[in-house]
């Protein structure tokens, strides 16, 4: 037991080291502000964009969920609602749980967007399980977008660089976008009674940092980068022979979202 | 489903549906609003029968189904205002019209047609209103002028010339009244990611039971408001209203029903999706109330009242009955697509349920002041434009 | 005799006429009132957007963030196998935290079986649709019972949060032990 000892002692030491350099950087901080700009305040995790001005980015963005990666935390979908403030019950991102069983039946559940993990197993599988994954979703910033096309006053649209963005000052709230969504991406928001959905964290982007939900996973399974950066991991992965696909190709909206080991069970 | 190939995997084998597809965004407003436009484009082709074929047997509803055309329009942009998260924005659609936008055009078709209608009731009654207007005094006299556009001429040459613009609006009118509702049915048909609504039949079925909604409409009017005011009714010209009603039926009823079928005999993988709709939350409304009570019954009837010969006063009562019955067939085949077709989660696994209240913003109590208006409307511009009349401010019938 | 009439034949077809050119007049002028400043200047949209939604509040920074204050804590965290979760997960956004460079609010800090609950979101082995690559997942209580420790424990007993290995090697380290666990890793 004399290990334990140590141990106790050991983390009493960090305890009061983390208490007093705590209480002495809090009391800091309190006088001196740290700087209300980013630069500096965080790192920058997408090279050459900070302090970009121009209307649009030279990049070519794309996202690439790793399936197979995919733990079920639901960290991007805490870390979303966290960063947006997202009413109950809207989803800018979520995670699906699926369940395939051997008589290749299909189960999917998606319990509050994934917002609160998977804690518990399914019980309503009548067969034994053989397969089983979780899938994110978001917005998959089409380069033929449906959204854009039937927005009756140019309220939602798409910038040069491939983001799909709503205007919350012109949106009249129409809902047709909505509708138009092959992907379900879309809600209509009940507090600012308009169109509302991903944009890949477009404000964190243009201040040179990845989408919040990127940022967070913790096992890496959201990609996010620049095809025009021939040493980044999302071109090598979209370049190179891998089990990549794009959700509903059929829909004809071209995703920039892309998927890395997707089945062909996920719609 | 025990071997899955691969359309089957995908089919719904659990009810998932999308988390942001729970809720049916496009609700009661909305059914109402293709509803309404309906009603104006089928009256609208009520009164140009007259105008433009010169169906002379619909001479009695002629001026009155432009009246009723009129107040019905002047409501069908209020279920579409109550359901904007922001209808004060309402005006960007003409301001900042998307041209790849669907929606967008609705704006200036609805105001085209507006100006269009408006102008053919100031034309056709002119000679009415400045004969009504040397009778009146005060407020109505300066009313009457106004709506005489400020020209007591009725002379024959003026009068010539009315008709000449008449006959012009009659004709522009109906490629118009067809522009508006069969465009309204591409509001949804052109929806790719709804695969209830994305279909080129979509703008044809919604146009054709427009029709059917319009003729319904003014028969069940007409005969209620001549009842009511001890007018005789004018059985030669419902006996014809019954006919169009009929023919216009058969091709709504058939449309509807080739929609469904080249859906199932297609059977893309859509249909698989389809086919849990319609045999789950949709067997009710579309199979028993909208196919089964409102269409197959109707249809049977409004065949036997064309064929056959009825006593008038037979033919009198049954006519606003099967009337009411298409004008329900009608509500609840806007009701299955646009409400039907939100139903299905675009997940392809499932689908979400609907209910309306009474109380809610876009809810039922709002949905039934929305259709009373258009009759208190219509009731105003009665007392102004009298409905049986003729040029001479003299009673007809 | 024909009727006299004050109006011509024609006056009232004048007046609508004139009537059209008004309004078509006044909408053409008053749409360029109206239109939003820059509508246009990219596309169909009002590009002055682009600048608010640029402006969007970074509420979530990075962990770098943390550490700028949090340094021993930085130590512990970068060191382990948790060095790639998010402090923001488990405590909350920054911007709740830190307003303008100003301490302003007291994150949550996770506690008793809360703690617990926080671990088997991700390391609940009953949850099958984990891929082994990604994570380490374990069976509740087995894994207890494994261990040879009472069932009631608590997740922290054992694993510090911040590096969950950190006790349990130096623990081995002491003891010149190799346990089951660490070979693996």
């Amino acid at each position: 037991m004399i290990d334990i000892e140590k141990e106790i002692q050991k983390d009493r030491r960090a305890f009061i080291k983390n208490v007093l350099s705590g209480t002495i950087a809090g009391s800091l901080l309190m006088v001196i502000p740290a700087g209300a700009a980013l630069d500096g305040a965080i790192p920058e995790q997408i090279p050459g964009v900070r302090g970009d001005h121009s209307p649009f980015l030279k990049n070519q963005f794309v996202f690439i969920v790793d399936v197979t990666a995919c733990i079920g935390c639901g960290s991007c979908c805490v870390a979303d609602k966290n960063e947006y403030n997202v009413p109950d019950g809207n989803y800018r991102t979520w995670v699906e749980r699926y369940v395939i069983d051997d008589h290749d039946e299909v189960f999917v559940d998606c319990p509050n967007g994934g917002l609160d993990g998977y804690t518990k197993p399914r019980t309503d599988i009548p067969y034994p399980v053989r397969d089983t994954f979780f899938v994110p979703k978001l917005c998959n910033m089409c380069q033929k977008p449906s959204c854009v096309q039937v927005c009756p006053v140019g309220a939602t649209y798409r910038t040069e660089d491939g983001f799909i963005l709503v205007d919350k000052k012109r949106c009249v709230g129409c809902g047709y976008c909505i509708q138009a969504c092959p992907y379900s991406a879309r809600y209509l928001n009940p507090v600012t009674k308009t169109a509302d959905k991903c944009t890949w964290c477009y404000h964190r982007v243009r201040e040179g940092l990845l989408p919040t939900c990127v940022n967070v996973c913790p096992v890496h399974a959201r990609k996010f980068g620049d095809l025009n950066d021939k040493n980044s991991e999302v071109y090598k992965l979209l370049r190179e022979p891998h089990v990549i696909s794009v959700l509903k190709p059929g829909m004809g909206n071209q995703p920039a979202l892309h998927y890395l080991g997707l089945r062909r069970e996920v719609v | 489903m025990s071997v899955a190939v691969h359309g089957d995997a995908v089919a719904a084998a659990a009810n998932y549906i999308f988390p942001n597809d729970l809720h049916v965004h496009w609700s009661l407003m909305i059914v109402l609003y293709p509803y309404i436009t309906g009603l104006v484009a089928g009256a609208f082709i009520v009164s140009s029968l007259y105008h433009v074929f010169h169906i002379k047997a619909l001479k009695p509803v002629a001026r009155f189904s432009l009246l009723f055309a009129l107040a019905f329009l002047i409501c069908a942009t209020w279920p579409l205002l109550n359901h904007l998260g922001h209808p004060e924005r309402a005006m960007s659609m003409m301001l900042t019209p998307n041209p790849t936008s669907a929606m967008a055009g609705f704006g200036y078709i609805y105001t085209a047609y507006f100006i269009v209608l408006v102008l053919e009731i100031l034309f056709i009654f002119r000679p009415t209103v400045v004969a009504l207007g040397q009778k009146a005094t005060g407020f109505m006299k300066m009313l009457y002028s106004v709506l005489a556009i400020g020209s007591d001429n009725v002379s024959e040459r003026a009068l010539k010339l009315d008709q000449k613009i008449i006959a012009f609006l009659a004709a522009i009118g109906i490629p118009m009244a067809c522009v508006l509702h069969g465009y309204v049915g591409f509001i949804f048909g052109g929806i790719k990611a709804n695969p209830l609504w994305a279909t080129p039949l979509m703008p044809l079925i919604f146009l054709l039971s427009a029709c059917v909604s319009g003729i319904a409409g003014i028969i069940v009017t007409y005969i209620f408001l001549m009842k009511i005011s001890g007018r005789k009714i004018d059985v030669d010209c419902v006996q014809t209203l019954i006919k169009f009603l009929w023919g216009f039926f058969i091709l709504d009823f058939v449309f509807e029903m080739l929609e469904i079928f080249s859906h199932f005999y297609m059977a893309t993988h859509h249909w698989h999706t389809l086919e849990a709709l319609y045999s789950g939350p949709l067997f009710t409304s579309f199979w028993v109330a909208q196919v089964g009570v409102f269409s197959v019954i109707p249809f049977f009837v409004l065949m036997a009242m064309s064929l056959i010969k009825f006593k008038d006063s037979l033919l009198l009562f049954i006519a606003p009955i099967v009337s009411v019955m298409i004008l329900i067939q009608v509500l609840l085949m806007r009701w299955n697509v646009v409400v039907g077709g939100q139903l299905m989660s675009k997940s392809e696994r499932g689908a979400t349920t609907f209910h309306p209240m009474w109380f809610e913003k876009e809810g039922i109590l709002p949905a039934i002041l929305i259709m009373i208006a258009p009759v208190v409307i219509l009731w105003i511009i009665g007392k102004v434009l009298p409905f049986w009349m003729d040029d001479d401010g003299v009673e007809t019938a | 005799m024909e009727k006299e009439y004050k109006s011509k034949y024609y006056s009232h077809v004048v007046k609508i006429v004139l009537i059209f050119i008004v309004v078509g007049v006044l909408a053409v002028v008053g749409r360029n009132y109206l239109l939003p400043d820059t509508m246009g200047q990219y596309g169909h949209y009002r590009g002055s957007d682009l600048e608010d939604q640029r402006n969007v509040e970074v509420r979530s920074h990075t962990n770098e963030s943390c550490f700028e204050c949090h340094r021993p804590i930085r130590l512990i965290h970068k060191a382990g196998v948790h060095k790639t979760v998010s402090c923001e997960f488990c405590h909350g956004p920054y911007a709740d935290h830190v307003k303008d460079g100003k301490y302003v609010a007291k994150l949550p800090v996770k506690k008793g079986m809360e703690i617990k609950e926080l671990c088997l979101r991700c390391h609940n082995k009953i949850i099958r649709a984990r891929p082994e690559e990604s994570i380490k997942v374990v069976a509740m209580p087995q894994h207890l019972e494994e261990m040879k420790v009472q069932v009631d424990h608590n997740c922290n007993q054992c694993h510090m949060v911040h590096d969950p290995l950190l006790w349990i090697k130096a623990a081995n380290e002491m003891m010149g032990m190799e346990m089951k666990g660490d070979k693996k890793n």
